[in-house]
C-alpha cells in the first residue's frame, strides 16, 4: 500500500474537495469518536472497515466537473482496491479480528455518512481522507 | 446576535502560516481601508458545533492571532475566522480553509553540530521541538509527531568541492576515508516521508579534518 502516492494524490485535491463541503459542524471519521482512541487490537478491522466504507460509498458518489481532481480521485481509488484485497487476505487468516469497540465505531461513522445526502456524505468523507491518512501513518 | 448591518469590505487572505507547530491566522485588512480598523477572531474544530471567541484578539488592530495553544491537538482539524470593524460599521467573517497542523506545518531544519578526526568526520543531528506555550512544559521532539522522519545530509569538501549526500534515519553519521587537514561543509534538511513535509537544509557547519599523525 503506497501510503506516499494516496498522500500525494490526496493532496493535490485536498483544497478542491474540502471546498465543496461547507459543513463545518460535522465530520464522518473524527467526531463524536477520534480514530485515534482505537486499540491497536482494532486497528485492522477498522482499517479493512473503512477501506471496504471508501470504495463501496465514497468514490463512485465523487464525480466532479473537473477531469484532474476526477483521475486523481480514481487512481485513489485504485489504490484503496488493491489495499483492501490484501487486508481481505489477512481476514481470511483470521488476522484482523472485529471487536465490539471497532463495530460501535464503524456504526457510529456510517451514521454519519448516513445522517447527509449521499453527495454531500461522500464528498465530506473523501475531503477527510488526511485524517485516515494520519491515524494509518501514526499507527504503523 | 445582535450585529451592525455589515457592509465594510472583508478580511482579505485569512489562512494559518505555522512553523513547528506554531499556528498564526494572518489576514489582509480589507480593501481601501487604512487604520483605524479593529478585528475580532474565533476559531472551531473541525467537526464539532461550535465557534469559539479568542478573547486575546478582540478589538485587535494588527492583522495576525495566535493560536498555537487553541489548535496544538494535532489530530484535530481546524477553522478560524476574523471580522472587521471600522466607523460602526463591520465586514462579514472571513474563514480560513480547513487547517490540518499534522500536514499544513512547516518544519525548521535541523540542528546540526560536527566533530572530526584526521580522517573522518561525525555528525549529529537535532529535530526541532514541536511548539510548546511555556519553557515549562514538556518538550516533544518532531522525530515523535512523524515517525516517518528522516535527514538529508550534505557533505562538501571545500578543497576539491566534491559533495556527497547521505539519507538517514537515525541522527547520527560518521563519514569516513576523508583527507586530514581539509576542511568539510555539512548541511542537512529534514524530510518526513509521509505526510510529505521537508525542511530547508541549515547553513553549512564546517569543520578541518586533524593533520596527520
Amino acid at each position: 500500500l503506497s501510503m506516499t502516492e494516496i498522500r500525494a494524490g490526496f493532496t493535490a485535491i485536498k483544497a478542491n474537495i474540502q471546498s465543496r463541503d461547507p459543513i463545518r459542524t460535522l465530520s464522518i471519521l473524527s467526531h463524536p469518536h477520534s480514530l485515534h482512541k482505537v486499540k491497536s487490537a482494532d486497528r485492522c478491522c477498522i482499517t479493512h472497515q473503512l477501506f471496504t466504507f471508501y470504495v463501496d460509498k465514497v468514490f463512485k458518489h465523487c464525480r466532479t466537473e473537473d477531469s484532474f481532481v476526477n483521475r486523481k480521485i480514481s487512481s485513489i481509488a485504485n489504490s484503496f482496491l488493491s489495499a483492501r484485497r490484501k487486508l481481505g487476505q489477512c481476514r481470511e487468516q483470521n488476522n484482523c479480528m472485529c471487536g465490539e469497540e471497532s463495530t460501535e465505531k464503524f456504526k457510529q461513522i456510517l451514521a454519519n455518512y448516513e445522517g447527509l445526502n449521499v453527495t454531500s456524505a461522500a464528498m465530506k468523507s473523501l475531503g477527510e481522507l488526511d485524517i485516515l491518512l494520519d491515524w494509518m501513518e501514526k499507527a504503523r | 446576535s445582535g450585529e451592525l448591518y455589515c457592509s465594510l469590505p472583508n478580511p482579505r487572505n485569512v489562512h494559518f502560516e505555522s512553523i513547528n507547530m506554531k499556528n498564526v491566522l494572518h489576514w489582509s485588512a480589507p480593501e481601501g481601508t487604512g487604520d483605524g480598523v479593529f478585528y475580532k477572531v474565533k476559531y472551531a474544530v473541525y467537526g464539532v458545533g461550535k465557534w469559539i471567541r479568542k478573547p486575546e484578539c478582540r478589538n485587535i488592530n494588527r492583522t495576525w492571532c495566535d493560536l498555537s495553544s487553541e489548535t496544538s491537538d494535532y489530530e484535530e482539524q481546524y477553522y478560524a475566522s476574523v471580522k472587521a470593524f471600522l466607523n460602526g460599521t463591520c465586514s462579514d467573517w472571513m474563514e480560513t480553509t480547513r487547517f490540518n497542523p499534522l500536514t499544513d506545518t512547516k518544519i525548521d531544519p535541523p540542528m546540526v553540530s560536527v566533530s572530526s578526526t584526521d580522517r573522518s568526520i561525525s555528525i549529529i543531528l537535532t529535530a526541532p521541538e514541536k511548539w510548546k506555550s511555556s519553557p515549562e512544559e514538556e518538550s516533544i521532539s518532531l522525530l515523535q509527531v512523524y515517525p516517518g522522519l528522516q535527514y538529508n545530509v550534505s557533505v562538501l569538501n571545500k578543497k576539491t568541492k566534491k559533495r556527497w549526500f547521505f539519507s538517514i534515519s537515525n541522527n547520527t553519521l560518521i563519514v569516513p576515508w576523508l583527507e586530514p587537514g581539509t576542511a568539510y561543509c555539512v548541511s542537512a534538511q529534514i524530510h518526513v516521508t509521509t505526510p510529505i513535509l521537508d525542511s530547508g537544509f541549515s547553513k553549512e557547519h564546517c569543520i578541518t579534518t586533524l593533520k596527520d599523525k
